[in-house]
């Protein structure tokens, strides 16, 4: 699944955040802990030492009570037998303020009092382990809403801004049509990378539209040079028939060369025309009543339609009103209708529709639905055996895309159907 | 009458020349500008077939010498390259009509007629053959002073017919004369047999001779005999 740049780049940065703060919290948690423990450490061996230095050596029995009471935080107590270390431990005491066992860490010494033994506790409230992990969420918490969001605002608004001369490179491309003379201009960008990408794609373009255009200029120019050849070929038959010793065997010989120099002439034609639509020579763009145009042809084609026994009907809006080139649009109409007859079997219907917004020509003919991607190809050719030259539909569909209209072809119950879309 | 044919290809030029020599035209070809302007100059000329590109400049001049001498002649423009504006461009200029090669003899020499027939005024439009008898403007026919039906493409056709007669027409140059540019993406001709016979009966049937003659497997000929 593709997603855009922008949503892939954030999502990582926001996955990468969230990771580093889940690991980082608890790591936190454990490092604060071991300094707390650690300060605690040194404030029991302060105040045992401060015992030890100032208290304990004028100290009687008999004052061991007393300061129980007084101390809060200390504590002496007879032992049977004196041990030379300290320790430090934890205990946990109810305490009846909070109503809960608060943690305690105590350090216990072995001290001599008037030469017996006694031990002096110190300890020191910790904080719970719960507060501290509560709090640590808490702050966590709040650092990673922060941090997301603001990656998220700097991501929408910078990354945006950042990313805006890319965007419209890729804009400019996609509208780019090779067959029309609108070459993208890039703008230029303060960023070293889009400059160069921007240069690299120009300079493609150029050479591909500069390719393009001669390979027009060749086939413009090889369907005009072939046009006077053709006019000799033409009008040496035309001279030779006149002769009268021609033998009957021999017109028929003649006749498959005239054929021939038909088909020469056809197809040499409608290259002049493609190259033509090519070359944008057809550029004035009237308002043409589409109406008009087929009643036009409408005879010539139901006296051809007669010869293979197929039925027109129409279905005919008056005043429809297209802007398009007069000529191509003549065009575009005979070639459809002659379509619709050439591929048409004996017996056979032809149906035009017209309406305000589309024209549809339909006729039956081979049983199978045709190939759509080959369909518009040039000299592609889906049925062999007519005399066609495979141009018929690649002039249509030029003279459909010159002016943004939409053809359809579709195969429904036994009528092949191209439509016009306007 | 008297045809100027300018075209710098020598073979297109025989080719016109040899057809036309049988319909009682006088031809002189000019393959250039400078030896066009000459003739123009010296003689007179009912008709002129100019193409446009020659080696030595744009066939418009001729047009433009034609206008600044007052010649009267018609003209008809033979030229390959073929676009709206440059059609557009020649009828300004004073052209008569336009072919664009390929184009078929038979297609000539019916111009270069219905031209001469414009172009002179004292001569009448009525076209007679025998019997036959064609008003072009009334476009009507009579066979023996007795009014014929015709459709609008038996009437063409009949015209083309005995404009070219005694010449072979292919089925091809008659597809095209009578249907122009839709003819030219046909590749059967067939539907002009149809035409042909409807024709025949009509002239037959109002007693008139049979003067089309069919060319096996190539197409037809009127002919008087």
């Amino acid at each position: 699944m593709t997603k855009k740049l922008l949503t892939k780049t954030l999502r990582s940065n926001l996955l990468f955040s969230l990771l580093v703060l889940m690991i980082s919290g608890p790591l936190f948690y454990f490092f604060t802990e071991r300094l707390y423990l650690e300060d605690s450490d040194e404030v029991l061996l302060l105040r045992k030492n401060e015992f030890v230095k100032f208290t304990l050596s004028s100290m009687k029995e008999s004052e061991i009570s007393i300061w129980n009471k007084i101390s809060k935080d200390g504590k002496i107590e007879k032992e049977a037998h004196s041990s030379a270390k300290d320790s430090l431990f934890f205990i946990s005491k109810y305490d009846n303020y909070t109503a809960e066992n608060e943690p305690y860490h105590v350090l216990k010494s072995s001290i001599r009092i008037e030469g017996k033994p006694y031990s002096v506790q110190f300890r020191i409230n910790l904080i719970e382990a719960n507060d501290l992990i509560i709090s640590i969420a808490i702050l966590f918490s709040i650092i990673i809403i922060l941090l997301l969001t603001g990656l998220y605002i700097i991501t929408k608004r910078y990354s945006i801004k950042l990313w805006k001369p890319f965007y419209e490179t890729l804009s400019q491309i996609e509208q780019f049509e090779l067959d029309k003379d609108r070459i993208p201009h890039f703008k230029p960008t303060s960023i070293e990378e889009f400059d160069r990408l921007n240069k690299d794609i120009s300079k493609l373009i150029e050479k591909n539209s500069s390719i393009f255009k001669s390979q027009r200029e060749f086939v413009e120019n090889a369907a005009h040079e072939l046009q006077t050849p053709l006019a000799i070929f033409q009008l040496t038959i035309d001279t030779l028939i006149q002769n009268p010793a021609i033998t009957d065997e021999q017109y028929i010989l003649v006749n498959q060369l005239n054929e021939t120099i038909g088909r020469l002439n056809r197809l040499n034609k409608s290259l002049l025309l493609l190259s033509k639509i090519d070359g944008n020579q057809f550029e004035t763009n009237e308002k043409t009543d589409l109406y008009v145009v087929i009643d036009k042809q409408i005879p010539f084609f139901l006296e051809q339609a007669s010869f293979k026994n197929i039925k027109i009907f129409s279905s005919i809006d008056k005043n429809v009103f297209v802007h398009c080139n007069s000529e191509l649009l003549e065009i575009l109409v005979s070639n459809l209708f002659l379509n619709t007859i050439k591929h048409n079997k004996s017996n056979g219907t032809v149906q035009i529709t017209l309406t305000k917004t589309a024209l549809t020509f339909s006729n039956t003919g081979v049983a199978i639905t045709l190939d759509s991607e080959k369909l518009y190809q040039r000299f592609s050719k889906l049925n062999p055996s007519t005399h066609g030259n495979g141009l018929g539909l690649s002039i249509i569909k030029k003279i459909v895309q010159l002016n943004d209209w939409a053809i359809k072809y579709s195969f429904k119950g036994d009528m092949h159907s191209f439509e016009i879309i306007f | 009458m008297k045809i100027l044919i300018i075209e710098d290809e020598i073979q297109l030029a025989e080719n016109i020349q040899k057809y036309l020599k049988s319909n009682d035209f006088v031809i002189e070809v000019a393959e250039n500008i400078t030896i066009a302007a000459e003739k123009i100059d010296l003689y007179e000329y009912d008709c002129i077939l100019l193409d446009l590109m020659l080696p030595d400049g744009n066939g418009f001049e001729i047009l433009k010498k034609l206008k600044k001498l007052n010649k009267t002649a018609g003209v008809i423009i033979l030229s390959a390259k073929e676009t709206l504006e440059t059609r557009i461009e020649g009828f300004n200029f004073g052209a008569d009509d336009y072919l664009t090669k390929p184009f078929h003899l038979s297609e000539l020499l019916v111009r270069i007629q219905a031209l001469i027939r414009r172009k002179n005024f004292q001569g009448s439009t009525i076209i007679n053959f025998e019997e036959i008898r064609i008003d072009i403007q009334s476009k009507s026919v009579n066979v023996k002073n007795i009014a014929i039906e015709t459709t609008k493409k038996e009437f063409e056709l009949l015209i083309y017919l005995i404009g070219n007669k005694n010449k072979v027409l292919s089925k091809t140059s008659i597809a095209e004369h009578l249907s122009g540019d839709l003819a030219d993406m046909l590749d059967n001709h067939d539907f002009i047999y149809a035409h042909i016979k409807n024709l025949k009966k009509k002239l037959s049937e109002a007693g008139s001779g049979d003067y089309i003659k069919t060319i096996y497997g190539f197409g037809y000929k009127w002919q008087n005999d």
